[in-house]
């Protein structure tokens, strides 16, 4: 029974998105959804249409192309193609993609910025002494 | 056509057009040079090696294979940070950026069409007080947020 249970639960979960095949959370937004406010997650989030305020996650965020955020993100990858405004906090890799505009201090242990990306924003990156004195 | 290229006619690493006829000047800072104070370079930058100090170029900068760099760096055109490579604690004024995974990198990140050439202009104003080290800089997110260019949207 608690199986069963436990399957059909999983399945309804999966097509809403919530649920990734690993098992994990994932929080999915399209492109016109909108999210004001702050949303702690035990899981992945996908940014896609509008988001304000803040976010902050036990996994992943990527944020779509098309998406517009002004937000503070805190995960663990965050992968960005889209345009956001806010501080970013990576606890492992931040990815900026070829089309992606960020603007806010990031703070990441690995940092993947590709060609054609917009950043204005002060970067910190692994141990902090150096900025630390720097500044 | 050949494609046979013999060994004797390998290219020379030094460019030719060094600035003179109008092509473009490329500096190189090897993995065993080193580079404390400033440099400025009309033309590209590639550097393997370290620097301690200010770099600017008109063109692209690269620092790649093992290469430090720590201080400020403008390139009017693009900068590249390879995965080998590290750039600390700098003003980093650049149009284009390309951090590869691995690097380490640190600083203020300004990009934009180059309004680093206005900046670091140095302005021969004989009234105004010499003050060329520690510029306080207040920029504040607001201040990103405008001065991001509007770029040709798509």
């Amino acid at each position: 029974m608690d199986v069963q249970e436990a399957v059909a639960e999983g399945a309804a979960s999966v097509e809403n998105g919530e649920v990734k095949r690993d098992g994990k959370k994932q929080f999915s937004m399209g492109p016109g959804d909108i999210l004001e406010g702050k949303l702690i997650y035990d899981g992945s989030v996908h940014a896609d249409g509008r988001v304000e305020g803040e976010v902050r996650v036990t996994g992943n965020i990527d944020v779509a192309s098309g998406a517009s955020v002004k937000a503070l993100l805190e995960g663990a990858n965050v992968s960005l193609k889209g345009a956001v405004e806010g501080a970013v906090t990576a606890r492992d890799k931040l990815t900026l993609g070829r089309n992606s505009k960020l603007s806010g201090d990031i703070q990441v242990r690995r940092l993947q910025i590709d060609d054609g990306a917009t950043l204005n924003g002060h970067v910190r990156m692994g141990d902090f002494e150096h900025q630390a004195s720097g500044q | 056509m050949s494609t046979r290229r013999p060994v004797s006619r390998v290219p020379t690493p030094v460019p030719a057009e060094n600035g003179a006829n109008g092509g473009r000047n490329s500096v190189v800072l090897g993995p065993k040079d080193r580079l404390v104070g400033q440099l400025y370079i009309e033309g590209d930058l590639q550097v393997s090696g370290t620097v301690d100090g200010t770099l600017e170029a008109t063109g692209d900068i690269e620092i790649a294979g093992g290469g430090k760099v720590s201080g400020a760096v403008t390139a009017y055109n693009r900068l590249v940070v390879g995965s080998d490579a590290s750039l600390i604690g700098g003003e980093v004024r650049v149009a284009r950026l390309t951090v590869e995974d691995g690097a380490t990198f640190t600083g203020r990140v300004t990009m934009g069409k180059h309004k680093a050439e206005v900046a670091s202009e140095p302005e021969p104003v004989a009234a105004a007080i010499p003050e060329p080290v520690a510029q306080p800089e207040p920029v504040t997110p607001q201040d990103w947020g405008l001065s991001t260019p509007k770029r040709k949207k798509k």
